[in-house]
């Protein structure tokens, strides 16, 4: 049986003392995992005692764009995110990813902290964020650390997430110069859709020469992480000479030997080659350049 | 458990109720406050049949507890209909033939309210978006977009 009291918080400072001082506390953001898991009587419940609900703290809400830095507050919503008109300018890629998730009615209320701190394989905003190299500040009684998102995300499910901490923001270097990105996705359909295969490209660019760049999976690898070998084959090339083909295809052989052969890889293996091949298409014909 | 206190206004009216930890606000809705048109479907966010709004944004309310809302403004189905009789959205799906089963019609009339009230014109593309966390097993979407269409068209504020 599930058995917890639902607490609220009405300020950030509350909410850490609850937290500091209560066992076996879990925050509710959007709702949208919790209560699937709720419906379901999930043994997430099992250890369980208090939900802490931190919806009423404006201090986890809101996007900061910088010229060096940006941020996006914990609890903003992916609705929210879509519709900042500065980030759909700068950062498209991480509106396109917000506008995949679920459908309006769950993006009204899903949190991007929600999302990472859930930290499903397939969630949605981890290869944005770790093509931004962004980080994840984590507040408690104690204190606040900073952690990269690779290293926040342990595996699917589990995150390094202290019992008695808040994820208060996400915090990244806003991309600087000339850059073009992409946001690609698959899932069994359009909307109301869990990511199948996802990934991101971010690519800063002089000179017509790639001078940095992250293609980062999403749901194609147990944990996102970036393409490395896919990375060092576009890394200081000039964008005349990169082959979108040849970059799927080494993405296709790296997932293989992180995930090894599975039932889904004949499908996968050709699917996440063409998706890469078209982030990088993407950036191409974003650079406006047709080869 | 302990009961929490939530003030809430429901189509106009406040209500002060006590709810416990586990309410969602579908089961406020439909046991507290009798309003049975909003239905519950999929239970999980997936089928949008209890869709309402909360301060002006459409939400799955099988989604949401109650207790985390206090203060807030909700919109059912039961609002829309006035001393004037029904409201143009009802009329439009009455008139395109949205309507088979009728039991994802109120999320459907919820998730359209919430979309004109922000976007008086929407585009095809636009209607298409909002509606998209809500399933209908009967019409096959077309008239119903084709309602949302007609009803902007009438009624767009």
């Amino acid at each position: 049986m599930i058995d917890y009291q639902l607490l609220r918080a009405r300020s950030f400072n509350e909410a850490l003392e609850i937290l500091e001082s209560k066992k076996n506390v879990r925050c509710l953001a959007g709702g949208t995992d919790i209560l699937v898991d709720l419906h379901h009587k999930d043994e997430f419940f099992d250890s369980v005692d208090y939900l802490l609900d931190i919806n009423s703290i404006d201090e986890l809400k809101g996007i900061k764009l910088g010229k060096k830095e940006g941020e996006i507050g914990s609890l903003t919503t992916h609705s929210e995110i879509i519709e900042n008109k500065e980030l759909q300018e700068k950062l498209p890629f991480v509106a396109a990813a917000a506008a995949s998730i679920g459908s309006t009615q769950i993006r009204n209320r899903a949190t991007i902290g929600g999302n990472l701190v859930n930290a499903a394989a397939c969630a949605d905003s981890f290869s944005p964020m770790i093509a931004l190299e962004a980080e994840v500040v984590l507040v408690s009684k104690r204190g606040e650390r900073r952690l990269s998102i690779r290293d926040f995300i342990k595996s699917p499910y589990k995150t390094a997430l202290a019992e008695d901490e808040l994820l208060k923001k996400i915090v990244f270097p806003m991309p600087q110069g000339e850059y073009y990105s992409s946001y690609q996705k698959i899932g069994r359909r359009k909307a109301v859709s869990i990511s199948r295969i996802s990934l991101t490209l971010l690519a800063e660019v002089k000179a017509e020469k790639i001078v940095n760049i992250q293609v980062v999976s999403g749901a194609a690898t147990p944990s996102p992480v970036p393409f490395e070998k896919v990375n060092e084959y576009l890394s200081a090339k000039n964008l005349a000479e990169v082959d979108s083909k040849e970059a799927g295809r080494i993405a296709a052989e790296e997932m293989v030997e992180i995930t090894g052969r599975r039932w889904s890889t004949p499908y996968k293996q050709p699917a996440l080659s063409k998706l890469v091949e078209r982030a990088v298409e993407d950036m191409l014909e974003e650079a406006g350049y047709n080869g | 458990m302990a009961k929490l206190d939530v003030e809430l206004t429901v189509n106009g009216e406040k209500y002060n109720l006590k709810v416990g930890s586990q309410e969602r606000l579908l089961d406020t809705i439909r046991k507290q406050l009798k309003l049975t048109g909003t239905k519950e479907g999929c239970s999980v966010g997936e089928c949008g049949a209890c869709t309402v709004i909360l301060d002006d944004k459409a939400v799955n309310s099988c989604m949401v507890l109650t207790a985390q809302v206090d203060g807030s403004q909700i919109i059912t189905v039961e609002g829309l209909e006035s001393k004037g009789g029904l409201h143009p959205l009802q009329k439009a799906f009455i008139e395109k033939q949205a309507i088979q089963c009728g039991f994802c019609t109120p999320g459907m009339l919820m998730s359209a309210l919430a979309l004109i009230k922000e976007n008086p014109q929407p585009s095809k593309e636009e209607i298409k978006t909002a509606l998209e966390g809500n399933l209908c097993r009967c019409t096959g979407y077309q008239q119903i977009i084709e309602a949302v269409e007609a009803a902007a068209e009438e009624w767009g504020v």
